[in-house]
């Protein structure tokens, strides 16, 4: 059976030259929680773009068995969603329910299909009582929540999360730690919060300047003082 | 950051709430055409025209005194224009209020006539967007032919306007927990225009964003909605007497007031 993610010799230059990726490869088996960790600018949002099909560089990008090129990206977007770092880029329509309904509309289910599945995505998240509600009305908390809604939606098997955790309190931390926990997907999430990371993720990707530094357990890595201090980063405090 | 939204009291429930969308789009629509449409100096039918709007207000209950406050929040652009008009035309008129007689000019009846009519049609306005939720209004603007283009900019407009207030509001916090003493016109406009640059650059790295956003969810330019409105015999109702309301406005009030 084809990997999840299977990622070759992926490398990726900034229009103005700067070197984002270097050399990447890697693979993660299904059902994998992965985080993906560095310092700011290491990389990591970069290389969630590239698993979504939204970046273009040289050396291979495959999705169950299945290259990321132009032809095959409207597979690539079923199977993988892509939760962007500001919530207010992932919820761009005038209600929560309608962007739910989004993602579910364009892959051209039925009506039926599409009210069950913004139920279902709703519930999981916590906010059935909310699809009425204009994106602009909702907490922080709730926002990250509903950019999560819109992905499981489209029921991917593979979710990609860039610091979800950001700008969050340490109760909708932990409502989000327990919601990522319970998914069945595989999931890569970014973050530069140990904590985050550790609580969520059994395996981590450490990236700095656009290369891995290190890839194996959670604990592994993220309990290596040294290491993390080499990279600008802390060890989780429990 | 809490706004004060255009449509904060679009999420309550009233018969007025209820209705279809397209009707009461197509009824603001109509009585604004026919109250732009009366004589430029003709203001005692503005008053009969008002009620409208008012008795809409009233039923979907919608403090009037919300209602006045967004029509004077953008009331300004209109004074401009409406006090220049005694300025260029200044023919003696005569007015009549029953028994009292009023010399006044053209150009003052022409400045209460458009503010009059601004101050009405804005009412209006208001009642339509204070009783319709924008997500249906733009599903009952689809249904109506408007195309789908004019709908996706309508939408993302209505939802990216709060954020930029907001980033505008940090940015001028910003500037302000600096700004310790006025620094002259020249300093303060390259300031401005700094703020202005970087909000740009935002908006640009945000539609970017969008566009990923909206990409990895499989759109493909064709905007799609799962809404099932239907016409019932209420928003039928409600057309019958806007539509009665207006045309008596306008071929049997008009003729006696103008």
């Amino acid at each position: 059976m084809a990997k999840a993610i299977e990622i070759k010799n992926f490398s990726y230059k900034y229009p103005d030259g700067t070197i984002a990726l270097s050399d990447i490869t890697l693979s993660v088996e299904h059902g994998q929680k992965v985080a993906l960790i560095g310092p700011n600018g290491a990389g990591k949002s970069t290389l969630l773009l590239a698993m979504g099909g939204f970046l273009k560089g040289t050396g291979k990008v495959l999705i169950n068995g299945l290259e990321v090129t132009k032809k095959t990206l409207k597979q690539i977007r079923t199977m993988v969603g892509s939760c962007l770092e500001d919530p207010d880029d992932q919820l761009f329509m005038p209600n929560l329910f309608e962007d739910v309904a989004f993602g579910p509309l364009n892959m051209g289910l039925e009506a039926e299909q599409v009210k069950s599945r913004v139920a279902d995505a709703l519930k999981t998240v916590g906010l059935t009582d909310m699809a009425d509600k204009a994106p602009h009305h909702l907490s922080a908390g709730q926002k990250r929540a509903a950019a999560i809604a819109t992905i499981l939606s489209m029921r991917p098997e593979i979710i990609t999360l860039d610091e979800p955790d950001g700008g969050l309190d340490p109760r909708n931390r932990n409502n989000l730690i327990t919601l990522l926990a319970g998914l069945p997907q595989t999931l890569i999430i970014a973050t530069c919060d140990m904590n985050f990371a550790a609580a969520v993720a059994e395996r981590a990707i450490l990236l700095d300047n656009g290369r891995i530094i290190a890839d194996s357990h959670s604990r592994k890595i993220m309990w290596d003082s040294q290491l993390m201090a080499e990279h600008g980063l802390e060890v989780p405090s429990k | 950051m809490h706004h004060a939204y255009i449509d904060k009291f679009a999420y309550q429930d009233s018969i007025i709430h209820r209705l279809d969308s397209r009707v009461k789009f197509l009824a603001t629509l109509v009585f604004t055409v026919m109250v732009l449409s009366l004589s430029r100096t003709s203001v005692s039918i503005l008053t009969c025209c008002a009620v409208g709007p008012f008795t809409v207000l009233v039923l979907a209950k919608i403090p009037l005194r919300f209602a006045f406050k967004q029509v004077l929040l953008v009331s300004p652009f209109v004074l401009i224009l409406a006090l220049s008009c005694p300025l260029y035309d200044k023919t003696p008129l005569v007015v009549a209020f029953g028994p009292f007689v009023l010399r006044t000019s053209v150009g003052w009846m022409r400045c209460f006539a458009i503010l009059g009519k601004f101050a009405v049609t804005m009412l209006a306005l208001i009642a339509l967007v204070s009783t319709t939720r924008f997500g249906d209004l733009l599903t009952g603007l689809g249904r109506l032919g408007v195309p789908n283009l004019l709908l996706i900019q309508l939408g993302l407009l209505y939802r990216y306007i709060f954020v930029l207030i907001d980033r505008a509001g940090r940015i001028l916090r910003a500037r302000a927990g600096r700004k310790l003493r006025n620094l002259g016109l020249k300093p303060e406009l390259k300031i401005a225009a700094a703020m202005v640059g970087s909000l740009l650059i935002r908006s640009i790295e945000t539609a970017e964003h969008i566009n990923i956003a909206m990409q990895g969810r499989g759109f493909d330019g064709n905007w799609h909605s799962l809404s099932e409105s239907r016409i019932h015999h209420r928003d039928v109702w409600f057309g019958f007497i806007a539509v009665s309301f207006i045309l008596l406005l306008y071929f049997f009030v008009r003729p006696i007031l103008q």
